[in-house]
C-alpha cells in the first residue's frame, strides 16, 4: 500500500533579521539589516503508513508546525523530498486538497460572521460532496459531537469548545484520507478535551483515517497515538511506538504518596527519586526504578505517616519533561 | 465531454455558493452596511454639492470650461454612481488575510484565494448595483440627471470593466502583504491619485492640456471621466477603443498580480498558523 506520508532529507530554512529594541534600533534596521538563515527543519526522514495515528511532539519552536505546513502544501520546502498520498503537496492540486484536512486549534478556518451550517454548505460545494452523502455525514458528526442546536448560531458567538467541534466537523465532512490536527485541544477545559479525543478516536476507528497530531497535552497523545515522533531543534530525535517511548528512561514506576503530616523533604531518600512536592510537604510524586520499587515503597510505608499510596506506569508527560531537559538521553541527531 | 460539463457545473456551484456567503457576510453587520451605502451619498450632499454651489456663486462665474452649475451637478452625480459601481471595492481584508496567516485555509480548500475574493467582489458589485439604481432613481426624480437607455447601458458595462480593473489592482496591492507589513498606505496613495487624476474631483476639461496628454497613456481617465461622459452621452472619443483600453489595463493588472501571487506563495511563511 502507498505511504500516507513519505519524506526524505526534508529541510526548511527561514530568513529573518535582528532588530535592536527602541527607536534607534528601528532606524538602524531601516538602513542595515543583517539577515540570517535558520533551519526550522533539517534532514528530516519520515514514513507513515495509511491508517496510523502519529503524535508529532516537541517543545515550542521545534519545527512541528513547519512540518505540518509542508505536509499540507501551505509552504514550500527548501530541500528534500516529500510525498503525501503520492502527491507533491506544494503543487496544491485539487485532487490532493480533497484528500487532506488541517485543523488548527489556534486559528479558526470557519467563517466568523456566519453560522457553522452555512460554512458546511459552502464546504460541501468546494469538496463536491453529493447531497445524500453530505446529509448522512453531517448527521453522524452531529450525533457524535452533540451539536445539532448550534449549527445555526454564528461562529463568533460559540464558546471555544463548541467552535473546536465545528472546526473538526468542517474538516471531516469530505472524509479526508489524512487529517492534520495542530493542537486541537488547546485552551479547552478537561471535559471538552476528552470529548474531542473520544470523537477523533471513534472517527479514526470507523474510517481508518491517517491522523497526524501535535499537542502539548500528553493526555491527547496517550489516548490517541500508537506512535510518537519527537522533534527537537528541527531534527527527528525519536520515532517509535509510544510504549517504547515510555520506557526510554528505563523501567520505572510513577508513585504518588500522601502523608498525614508535613514531611521534611530534605532527607536523602527523596533526592534520588526525582521528587515533586506540594507546597506544605504532605504530597509527593516519585519516579522509582522497577527493581527498587518493593524495597523503597516498604521503607516509605514503614518510616513515614503515609495516608495513601498509588503506583502507575510513568506518565508520558514525565518522560517528555525529562527528555526535554536532558536531550543527551536521546539518540544523537544525524 | 460529460466530465467537462460536470466539472463546469461543480465550478459554477462553488462560485454561486461563495457569492451567497459573501452576501450574508456583507449583511451580517447592519450598521456597517447602512454606512457603506449612505456614506458616499452624505459626502456628496455635504461636500460636493455645497462646494460647487459656493464656487458658482462667486460673482462672474457662470460656466467653467463649458460646465454650468446644473451640468457640474450632473457630472458630480455620475461621479458618485461610477464611484459606487466601479471604484467601490476595497480589498482591505485581503492584506489582513495574508499578514495574519489566514490564507492558509484557502491553500487547503479546493477553491482558490483569488476565486474566493473574486466572489466577494461579485457579491459586492451586485449590492452596489442596487444602491446605484436606488440613488439614480432618486436623483433622476429631482431632475438632476437625464437618463436615456443607450448611454445608461454603455455606462453600466463600462463601469463593470472599471470595477474589474479596480478589483485586480486592489488584489495586487493586497498581496504585496507577502513582503510588506502594511499595505494600506499604498491603497490610500492609489485612491488619492485616482480621485484626482481620474476626474472624480474636478472634470478633466479643467486640467491643462499637457497633463491630459500624459494621462491618456495611463488608466486614470478611464476610471471616472470616461464612464461619466459615457453616462452623460457626451463621450466624443472612440468608445470601442476606450473599452479595449480599460480591459487591457485590467488584463495587465491580472497578469501582474498572478505573477506576484506565484512569487508570494514561495515567500509565504504562514505566520502564526
Amino acid at each position: 500500500m502507498q505511504d500516507a506520508i513519505f519524506c526524505q532529507n526534508l529541510a526548511k530554512y527561514f530568513r529573518h533579521y535582528h532588530k535592536e529594541p527602541g527607536i534607534t534600533g528601528s532606524i538602524k534596521s531601516f538602513f542595515v539589516r543583517n539577515y540570517e538563515s535558520k533551519a526550522a527543519i533539517r534532514d528530516f526522514d519520515l514514513q507513515i503508513a495509511q491508517g496510523e495515528i502519529i503524535g508529532l511532539l516537541g517543545p515550542n519552536g521545534a519545527g512541528k508546525t513547519t512540518l505540518m505546513k509542508m505536509f499540507t502544501g501551505i509552504i514550500v520546502p527548501s530541500a528534500g523530498e516529500i510525498q503525501i498520498l503520492g502527491h507533491l503537496p506544494h503543487q496544491r492540486e485539487n485532487a490532493f486538497r480533497r484528500k487532506i484536512a488541517l485543523v488548527m486549534g489556534q486559528k479558526s478556518q470557519l467563517w466568523w460572521d456566519i453560522p457553522a451550517m452555512d460554512s458546511f454548505l459552502l464546504l460541501q460545494k468546494y469538496y463536491e460532496i453529493p447531497d445524500a452523502d453530505f446529509k448522512k455525514r453531517l448527521g453522524t458528526l452531529c450525533e457524535l459531537m452533540e451539536v445539532e442546536k448550534l449549527l445555526k448560531v454564528h461562529v463568533r458567538k460559540l464558546s471555544l469548545g463548541e467552535r473546536m467541534k465545528m472546526e473538526l466537523m468542517a474538516s471531516l465532512l469530505h472524509q479526508p484520507e489524512v487529517v492534520f490536527l495542530d493542537e486541537p485541544t488547546i485552551g479547552l477545559d478537561l471535559v471538552a478535551q476528552k470529548n474531542i479525543r473520544d470523537f477523533v478516536l471513534a472517527w479514526q476507528r470507523e474510517f481508518r483515517t491517517t491522523v497526524i497530531l501535535t499537542s502539548h497535552y500528553m493526555a491527547d497523545v496517550d489516548a490517541l497515538c500508537q506512535r510518537i515522533v519527537l522533534v527537537l531543534d528541527g531534527c527527528k530525535r525519536f520515532d517509535g511506538a509510544i510504549r517504547e517511548f515510555e520506557s526510554m528512561l528505563g523501567k520505572q514506576k510513577f508513585v504518588s504518596v500522601d502523608f498525614e503530616t508535613p514531611i521534611d523533604n530534605r532527607e536523602n531518600l527523596w533526592a534520588e527519586l526525582d521528587p515533586n512536592w506540594n507546597n506544605d510537604g504532605t504530597h509527593v510524586e516519585l519516579r522509582i526504578p522497577e527493581e527498587a520499587l518493593r524495597q523503597t515503597a516498604m521503607a516509605i510505608l514503614r518510616d513515614y505517616p503515609v495516608s495513601a499510596l498509588s503506583m502507575e506506569k510513568l506518565p508520558i508527560e514525565r518522560v517528555m519533561n525529562e527528555l526535554l531537559t536532558n536531550p543527551h538521553l536521546l539518540a544523537a541527531p544525524r | 465531454m460529460n466530465a467537462t460539463l460536470s466539472h463546469l457545473i461543480a465550478e459554477y456551484q462553488k462560485w454561486t455558493a461563495t457569492i451567497k456567503i459573501a452576501w450574508s457576510k456583507q449583511l451580517a453587520y447592519k450598521l456597517n452596511f447602512i454606512l457603506l451605502v449612505i456614506g458616499p451619498v452624505l459626502v456628496f450632499f455635504f461636500i460636493r454639492y455645497n462646494l460647487w454651489s459656493a464656487i458658482y456663486k462667486i460673482e462672474g462665474i457662470t460656466t467653467l470650461q463649458g460646465y454650468n452649475f446644473e451640468q457640474m451637478l450632473a457630472y458630480q452625480v455620475w461621479v458618485m454612481i461610477v464611484g459606487f459601481l466601479g471604484l467601490g471595492y476595497n480589498g482591505m481584508n485581503l492584506a489582513e488575510d495574508i499578514r495574519l496567516g489566514r490564507i492558509s485555509a484557502y491553500l487547503i480548500y479546493p477553491f482558490g484565494f483569488w476565486q474566493f475574493h473574486a466572489c466577494g467582489f461579485l457579491a459586492f458589485e451586485s449590492i452596489q448595483f442596487l444602491v446605484s439604481a436606488l440613488t439614480l432613481g432618486a436623483v433622476a426624480a429631482m431632475h438632476w440627471v437625464q437618463l436615456s437607455p443607450l448611454p445608461l447601458i454603455q455606462g453600466l458595462v463600462f463601469c463593470f470593466c472599471v470595477a474589474l480593473f479596480w478589483f485586480q489592482i486592489n488584489f495586487m496591492i493586497g498581496i504585496l502583504a507577502f513582503w510588506l507589513e502594511e499595505t494600506w498606505v499604498l491603497r490610500v496613495m492609489m485612491v488619492t491619485l485616482t480621485q484626482f487624476f481620474s476626474g472624480a474631483l474636478i472634470p478633466l476639461e479643467l486640467f491643462p492640456d499637457w497633463l491630459r496628454q500624459i494621462l491618456n497613456f495611463l488608466p486614470f481617465p478611464y476610471l471616472t471621466w470616461v464612464p461619466v461622459k459615457v453616462f452623460m452621452g457626451q463621450y466624443t472619443g472612440d468608445l470601442t477603443q476606450a473599452f479595449g483600453l480599460i480591459l487591457l489595463w485590467a488584463g495587465l493588472a491580472f497578469a501582474c498580480s498572478s505573477l506576484l501571487w506565484q512569487r508570494g506563495l514561495k515567500a509565504y511563511t504562514a505566520a502564526g498558523m
